[in-house]
């Protein structure tokens, strides 16, 4: 098998064929969304070269204000890193200390990932509905019927209604990718630390967290550039309205390419959020680089 | 053994390499063939440039979007086709239906790549504009004699014109009407509006019983695009707004501010469901079908809807009224509407007469189908015995046919970048945003 994995003609006839894939379905159309960017183009009409000016309107006076939709992204990456991976992390440790229905909850907790977003969305639409929805029913059978909402209708309560299904959808996927991590740190460090009399949280914060650091890296990583892509969920919810409250770049996006046909504008925009990703994700290898702890 | 085991790996790494390239094939241009359930037919229409004649065998690709078996205009464009194959058996028409907007990125997409197909449906004014411009359309008369045409009513078929030639032929026209839950209104003890003071006094008693007055889904923004849309024809009247839509006229001026005002005054009011702007147009349709709100202000085709027992509960207690008048205004019997739906022949056809008879054919006799469905008003002068037409149906047809004007959704009138600008000021108008001023003036960025 050595032998074989040496050879540089096998080496090549392995990994060709993925190679070409990621060069024939990621790498090219990458490159011919920045060759679009550079065109004022509405799909039928003559292309014309127009350099960087569609870079230069994506932050000028462009009306439905691709900045909002930026702002709204990198919240949505704090919210997503300082709040669901933390949660996830908690839900993992918790669970994978062998408590009963250890199963149960791992399956229920990773349920929402499983279920199509749209039926998460449609779900969530019909627990905000004003009228029917349970949010409003449960705010007025506690007796707070002047805390009662139009959520996603109103400016001021729509980002956050959304924000907090994009933050609950994927808890259960960064719990199983910690929970994962944390079963197989071997057994007898952890005895070890209990014989020595740690504390269930001193295990956790001197043993466990510095031990699955670098699947915490990789959660951080899903986690920001889920944010900074995100679409699915918000197209759903509200469409990025009322009145652009809810915004992210990529429903402009869609919006610019697919309704106001504008392919230069629209490449631009994808080209922004590919190197926003590219750029992100180097920050964080470097910000994890510090020390790596081995058993 | 061992070298078995090698001559095996050889053999898998080269399978999976073989499947792979086989994979990356199978995704190129062939596939693109198969999905056309017309690859042989094409093939077969391609060998003969040359008109065909009486008998021979013709075939044509044609595109719509009429994918729900028992929606109104895909029945009655089936009855047509049947009429169709049945009269001219030497053609084969090989249908692709695409459900509504993954229809408009396809159609968009396959002219972009000039492989439209013969014939296909689109809707008109700013839509086809592109298509028309980009010389991907065939001018219709090019290819019909008269005789073909004579019973297209002209004047309905405006939006296919451009630079003053038809390039397409609609079937059926709709038009903005405010049905009203007669019932509803018979509990509360008020009249149907007929004034815009009496739409007023409306929307008090109702509210005042704790009914929302007027149900629309402004989360799909053309819903509430409507209000704006007609109240601008009550102040500056159909010919004006079409004007300021083909950017001769300005927006920007007292007609048009009044007419968003109107708007923000019927919000001010609470004549909509606060939420509205978080409700699509199902959610508020379904409103008015379960008998909760007594209004909304829809286009003709929601006639058939509120008539089918299955999904209403409102059958024959909805009255259809013109949007209500405004005092002194002389554009009171003007309507939002007119027809924008239609066939149209592709330039890159090979048989462009046939087509162009086929699309005549079709057209004519789907007015005449849709009428009698109840699901358009026809734009084709039509001959329909003595069918029964639906009382909701007839109430709108002859609000049509008395009508001084129209003007087409804006929506569709303009194209590209102006439409979601537009839109998206009419939610600001919904979400009390922007002041009367700041729409105009928004408005009339577009023309600048």
């Amino acid at each position: 098998m050595d032998r074989i994995l040496s050879n540089k003609k096998y080496i090549f006839l392995f990994v060709f064929p993925a190679f070409l894939l990621f060069v024939t379905t990621i790498m090219i159309p990458i490159a011919y969304s920045g060759y679009l960017s550079t065109l004022d183009w509405n799909g039928y009409s003559e292309k014309v070269f127009i350099g960087f000016e569609n870079y230069k309107n994506l932050f000028a006076d462009f009306p439905e204000g691709f900045t909002i939709g930026v702002k709204n992204s990198l919240l949505l990456a704090l919210l997503s890193i300082f709040i669901q991976v933390p949660i996830a992390l908690i839900l993992a440790i918790v669970i994978s200390k062998g408590l009963k229905g250890e199963k149960f909850f791992r399956t229920v907790y990773f349920i929402p990932v499983i279920i199509s977003t749209t039926v998460i969305g449609q779900l969530w639409l019909k627990v905000y509905q004003p009228k029917y929805g349970v949010l409003n029913y449960l705010l007025s059978a506690i007796g707070l019927d002047n805390l009662k909402q139009s959520w996603l209708a109103s400016t001021e309560t729509a980002l956050a209604c959304v924000f907090f299904v994009c933050v609950w959808q994927y808890i259960g996927y960064h719990m199983l990718l910690l929970y994962s991590a944390i079963k197989s740190i071997p057994k007898t460090i952890l005895e070890a630390a209990r014989v020595d009399g740690a504390s269930n949280l001193q295990i956790a914060r001197h043993i466990t967290i510095p031990l699955i650091k670098p699947m915490i890296k990789v959660c951080v990583t899903f986690a920001l550039i889920g944010s900074l892509k995100t679409f699915d969920l918000i197209y759903v919810l509200t469409k990025g309205g009322p009145v652009h409250s809810t915004e992210v770049p990529t429903t402009i996006m869609y919006r610019v390419l697919l309704s106001e046909n504008n392919y230069g504008l629209g490449s631009a925009m994808a080209i922004f959020i590919v190197i926003e990703c590219l750029l992100f994700t180097v920050f964080i290898q470097r910000g994890f680089k510090a020390e790596a702890h081995t058993y | 053994m061992g070298g078995f085991n090698k001559c095996k790996k050889k053999f898998a790494a080269l399978f999976l390499c073989f499947v792979v390239v086989l994979g990356i094939v199978g995704c190129g241009p062939k596939k693109a063939q198969t999905d056309t359930p017309s690859a042989a037919g094409e093939k077969e229409g391609k060998t003969n440039n040359t008109q065909p004649a009486k008998e021979e065998k013709v075939s044509l690709d044609v595109w719509h979007l009429w994918t729900i078996e028992n929606d109104g205009n895909a029945v009655s464009f089936n009855r047509a086709l049947e009429q169709y194959q049945a009269e001219h058996p030497n053609v084969t028409i090989n249908i692709d239906a695409t459900e509504n907007e993954a229809y408009k990125t396809k159609i968009k997409t396959a002219i972009s790549a000039n492989e439209a197909p013969d014939v296909f449906f689109t809707w008109g004014a700013g839509f086809a504009k592109p298509f028309v411009d980009a010389g991907q359309v065939a001018k219709i008369t090019d290819y019909l004699d008269e005789a073909a045409l004579k019973n297209l009513q002209m004047a309905s078929a405006n939006n296919f014109m451009y630079d003053g030639a038809l390039y397409g032929l609609p079937y059926s026209s709709w038009v903005g009407v405010l049905y009203c839950n007669e019932e509803m209104f018979n509990e509360a003890g008020v009249k149907i509006p007929e004034t815009y003071d009496e739409l007023m006094t409306a929307i008090e008693v109702f509210n005042g019983k704790g009914i929302v007055p007027i149900t629309v889904g402004a989360k799909d923004a053309w819903n509430a695009m409507f209000f704006q849309n007609i109240a601008s024809i009550r102040t500056a009247g159909t010919e004006l707004s079409t004007q300021a839509l083909m950017k001769e006229a300005s927006y920007d001026q007292q007609a048009f501010a009044d007419g968003a005002q109107m708007v923000l005054d019927l919000v001010e009011a609470d004549a909509f469901d606060p939420s509205c702007l978080a409700f699509s147009y199902d959610e508020a349709k379904i409103a008015l079908l379960n008998g909760e709100c007594p209004m909304m202000y829809q286009g003709s085709w929601l006639a058939a809807e509120i008539q089918n027992e299955e999904i209403s509960l409102v059958k024959d207690k909805v009255v259809a009224v013109n949007f209500p008048a405004l005092e002194g205004s002389a554009y009171n019997n003007q309507f939002l509407g007119g027809a924008i739906e239609g066939l149209v022949v592709s330039e890159k056809c090979e048989h462009k007469k046939v087509a162009a008879e086929f699309v005549a054919y079709i057209t004519e006799a789907m007015a005449k189908e849709s009428f009698l469905q109840g699901s358009g008003i026809p734009v084709w002068d039509i001959d329909a015995g003595d069918a029964s037409v639906d009382p909701l149906v007839q109430q709108i047809v002859d609000l049509a046919y008395g009508s001084d004007g129209y003007v087409v959704a804006w929506d569709t009138f303009l194209s590209g970048a102006d439409v979601t600008t537009h839109l998206s000021l009419v939610q600001d108008l919904f979400a009390q945003a922007k002041t009367a001023d700041e729409f105009v003036k928004g408005m009339q960025a577009l023309n600048e």
